[in-house]
């Protein structure tokens, strides 16, 4: 598979996992993109785990220049109450629409689990076909990391009369943007 | 059986709220299992589980310390318990010595098992459930339901005033908005916890890493949010290597709730960093206990060693008949229900439970297509069973009754006299339609039919066979309903056997299969059973032998089982195993018949029985047969190969889950709007078309050997 098909097979078992995707050519078309996804969803605060990519995208700077409220520190208790968490993951697993993150940080994880919504920045190329190929790419590092974690949408439940939920413990929504640059 | 069991069957079966929920489940199951696994080879991947967890088993001691090993190397400290106390102990001595105050667990069986949240309240710890059903469960004062659902059995209604009762504020019956209650209620847990304790999918021995799958995120939180963090791992979770958690996570989330993937996989290899009381940044204090308790028992005994290929889906629940009837209270175990609960309560929290709920099986085989680790779950729980009967017994009319039964001369002469005396019962109808007294639930939902008037044995030398140059010889092994209930089905596999060029015999001296001693746990009448027939049968004077009845033939073929020590019976008994087969697998291998006869419209459909279609592995034979009748319109039944119920002594023990099994075949039944329904098992037979007589129906059930012969000897 091809860039682009694996960029639309991912998309479509994201999406069919109650996540929303995005793809972008360039790291500075981020945080226009960001910034309107951020307004329709009337989004004011955010907790940022800075990453290479949020760094070259100036994130911090683009998103308080918009009049959101940003934070990049204390995040044990920021994460409590802002609107949205940010950070970037290493892979993508298109056959399934999983995002794959290396987080032994907390703040990496409280970015992305305490907070109801969860915007995953992803480089393009790091799309990986399938669960094999994804698990010996983890087994092939060093070591393996302290944490690893694989998210496929926003936390889920059925356990009332088996009615799927979306949105329980961990994030309410998932949204995805790739960045091919 | 003791009677508390029968006091809970009926409480559930009278439990509408549960009986529509597991209902509705089991039919949405199969599907959504299905759909997940497209594009994937469940037998390949199956197998693939099989093997690395029985290699994992085979190396526990060397899976054990190379876990511990690559964990401590990474910081995780590491602590075999080898019993429930001392578990228990090292978590409560870890939360004194941390002055934890506060708990958030996320689902554990383990920690269910060596019942933890009990220990540490004792010592004035608030432990929090944060699983959403475990959560609505704790607030009922109930157990789980279900292994993976364990609040199936509630509405929304009555959560939500659980949730009223826990908030003092009302909630709404919109499940929305109850989970939002939880999210809320539970946010305030995770912040304020000082211990986080869960459990683990899966242990990978040359990493030291613990795989936990999880839908709610509570997981996640658990393991972020508390400085210190406790695992509780069996020894059964282990795989040797990282890349063979792969067939796990393939696995699992298919079949326990037909997801491609859970929507989080996380995985831990020693420790990562966490807030610390001083609100610093620092190494998170991990400890992961390795537990025993009694799971070495397991593996020492070669009959029950493969329950170590579990990996806890809870798919043998979602597809048993008993189970989607009443439901896990019944099975009595706090943490583990279902077929797989009923092995693991026997070894790891109750025997006395296990003994009482392994009657339930029904040993349709079910659960042994969907195990994900190849679990042979009912040949377990037949084991147990003849276990349990050894030591303690069976009930003196169940013993009485198998004495008769492997007693051939006197089984026969009753059986005789019974076809007599039936006769005030029958009123000169082919059924028995009320059974007096104690033997009433014999005649609930379905007739009986009577005793026939002449046995097969006293009919077959009358039978005229025409066999000028015979291939070979063929022995006939009539089995008891066959021999005295239905010997028309007899003389059609006569004459059938014929037609393809083979003169048949009835050895004198065969009796019973012994299969209703096997079931009920009376391995010595069984063995009884075995012995006159290997000598009676002859099987190395004949080219085959014939039975019409699944559960005969499968007897006929395991008999070698018991006889590993006796290598002169053995040999027999292996001869006997390679020379039997059942009708329809025979007759297709000796070339099939030829399509002749009535060709009148007939709409036929096909049940097939559990022991024929999972045990013996024949499903297309009949149907090829049936199809190729001429004027037969084939059509296929929903859940075909679903249990009728019956299963022999079964449906005596537990009419009140054999009615409902029945119902639910009935229904399929009539959808097809069939004129006939064909069976391979005169078992079968019996309670498919009792069900009918009793509900006035016209549909005839027939079995395949006597269609045949109706349609095409005319």
């Amino acid at each position: 598979m091809n860039i682009n098909e694996l960029y639309e097979k991912f998309k479509e078992k994201f999406e069919a996992n109650n996540g929303e995707c995005y793809r972008v050519g360039r790291i500075a078309e981020i945080s226009e993109l960001l910034i309107n996804i951020l307004s329709s969803k009337n989004c004011k605060n955010i907790s940022l785990y800075e990453s290479p990519l949020s760094r070259t995208a100036g994130l911090v700077t683009e998103l308080i220049g918009a009049g959101l409220e940003v934070h990049t520190d204390d995040l044990l208790h920021n994460t409590k109450t802002d609107d949205v968490g940010i950070t970037e993951v290493n892979w993508g697993i298109a056959e399934l629409g999983t995002l794959v993150q290396i987080a032994p940080e907390v703040d990496n994880r409280l970015c992305s689990t305490l907070v109801p919504i969860h915007v995953a920045l992803l480089k393009t190329e790091n799309l990986i076909p399938d669960l094999d190929s994804m698990l010996d790419v983890i087994d092939n590092l060093p070591q393996i990391p302290g944490f690893v974690g694989f998210i496929t949408g926003p936390s889920r439940s059925s356990d009332i009369e088996r009615i799927l939920e979306i949105g329980v413990h961990g994030p309410k929504q998932v949204i995805a943007i790739l960045v091919d640059e | 059986m003791a009677s508390e069991l029968k006091k809970e069957i009926d409480s559930a079966l009278q439990n509408n709220i549960l009986r529509g929920a597991l209902e509705r489940f089991s039919q949405a199951y199969p599907v959504a299992r299905d759909k997940a696994y497209q594009g994937l080879d469940f037998e390949e991947l199956r197998n693939k589980v099989q093997e690395v967890k029985t290699y994992a088993a085979d190396h526990i001691d060397e899976m054990i310390d190379q876990f511990e090993k690559n964990a401590t190397a990474r910081g995780a400290k590491v602590f075999r318990a080898a019993n429930a106390k001392e578990a228990n102990d090292y978590v409560r001595k870890l939360a004194k010595e941390k002055n934890v105050k506060k708990v958030v667990k996320s689902k554990s069986m383990a920690s269910e098992e060596i019942m933890l949240n009990e220990a540490l309240r004792e010592d004035g710890a608030e432990v929090q459930e944060t699983d959403l059903g475990e959560f609505i469960i704790a607030l009922a004062g109930h157990t789980p339901s279900h292994m993976v659902l364990p609040a199936i059995h509630l509405t929304k209604e009555q959560v939500a005033d659980l949730f009223t009762n826990y908030t003092s504020e009302k909630n709404d019956p919109i499940i929305a908005k109850l989970v939002g209650t939880a999210r809320e209620v539970m946010r305030q847990k995770f912040i304020e916890a000082d211990l986080g304790i869960s459990g683990a999918n899966i242990a990978v021995a040359e990493t030291g890493t613990l795989i936990m799958l999880t839908n709610e995120g509570n997981g996640r939180l658990t393991s972020t949010i508390p400085s210190t963090q406790v695992f509780i791992v069996g020894i059964e979770k282990f795989v040797p290597k990282f890349k063979d958690a792969s067939y796990i996570l393939k696995t699992l989330p298919r079949n326990g709730t037909g997801q491609n993937i859970t929507t989080y996989v996380s995985m831990y290899t020693g420790v990562n960093e966490a807030y610390l009381p001083d609100g610093t940044k620092g190494p998170k204090d991990i400890h992961i206990i390795i537990l025993d308790n009694g799971r070495r028992e397991i593996l020492q005994d070669e009959k029950f060693k493969q329950m170590f290929n579990c990996v806890r889906c809870a798919a043998c629940l979602n597809v048993c008949p008993a189970f989607q009837l009443v439901g896990g209270h019944v099975y009595g175990g706090h943490a583990y229900t279902g077929g797989i609960g009923t092995l693991l309560t026997a070894f790891l929290t109750s025997e006395d439970t296990a003994q009482k709920v392994q009657n339930l099986c029904l040993q349709c085989g079910s659960c042994t297509e969907v195990c994900a680790g190849k679990l042979d779950i009912p040949g377990m729980i037949l084991e147990l069973r003849n276990r349990y009967g050894e030591k303690t017994g069976l009930p003196f009319t169940q013993k009485f009754a198998l004495d008769v039964v492997a007693n051939r001369r006197l089984f026969h002469s009753m059986l005789r006299i019974a076809a007599v005396a039936q006769k005030p019962l029958t009123k000169g109808t082919e059924y028995i339609r009320h059974l007096p007294l104690f033997l009433s639930g014999f005649t609930e939902g379905r007739s009986l039919p009577a005793i026939a008037k002449k046995p097969f044995r006293d009919i077959f030398p009358k039978i005229k066979q025409d066999v000028p140059s015979p291939k070979g010889t063929i022995a006939i092994y009539s089995g008891c309903l066959l021999d005295f209930v239905y010997p028309k089905i007899g003389e059609s596999v006569v004459a059938a056997l014929n037609e393809v060029g083979y003169k048949v015999v009835f050895p004198e001296n065969q009796s019973c299969c012994g299969a209703p001693a096997n079931y009920m746990g009376d391995g010595e009448n069984y063995l009884k059973s075995a012995i006159l027939n290997i000598h009676g049968l002859e099987a190395e004077k004949v080219d085959y032998v014939v039975s019409a009845c699944p559960t005969c033939t499968l007897a006929l073929k395991e008999y070698k089982q018991l006889f590993n020590d006796n290598p002169e019976m053995l040999k027999k008994a292996e001869e006997l195993d390679a020379k039997v087969f059942d009708f329809s697998k025979l007759i297709t291998m000796l070339g099939g018949l030829e399509k002749k006869g009535d060709d009148t419209p007939l709409k036929v459909t096909y049940h097939d029985s559990c022991h024929l279609r999972r045990k013996l592995g024949v499903y297309r034979e009949p149907r090829k047969l049936l199809s190729d009748l001429p004027g037969v319109n084939f059509i296929e039944m929903d859940e075909s190969n679903r249990c009728c119920g019956f299963a022999g002594s079964y449906s005596i023990k537990f009419p009140e889950i054999s009615g409902p099994i029945l119902e639910r075949k009935l229904k399929n039944i009539f959808k097809t709007e069939a004129d006939v329904v064909a069976v391979d098992c005169p078992g079968c037979l019996m309670q498919i078309a009792g069900g009918l007589e009793h509900r006035n129906s016209n549909i005839k059930v027939k079995h395949t050997a006597e269609l045949l012969f109706d349609r095409r000897n005319v």
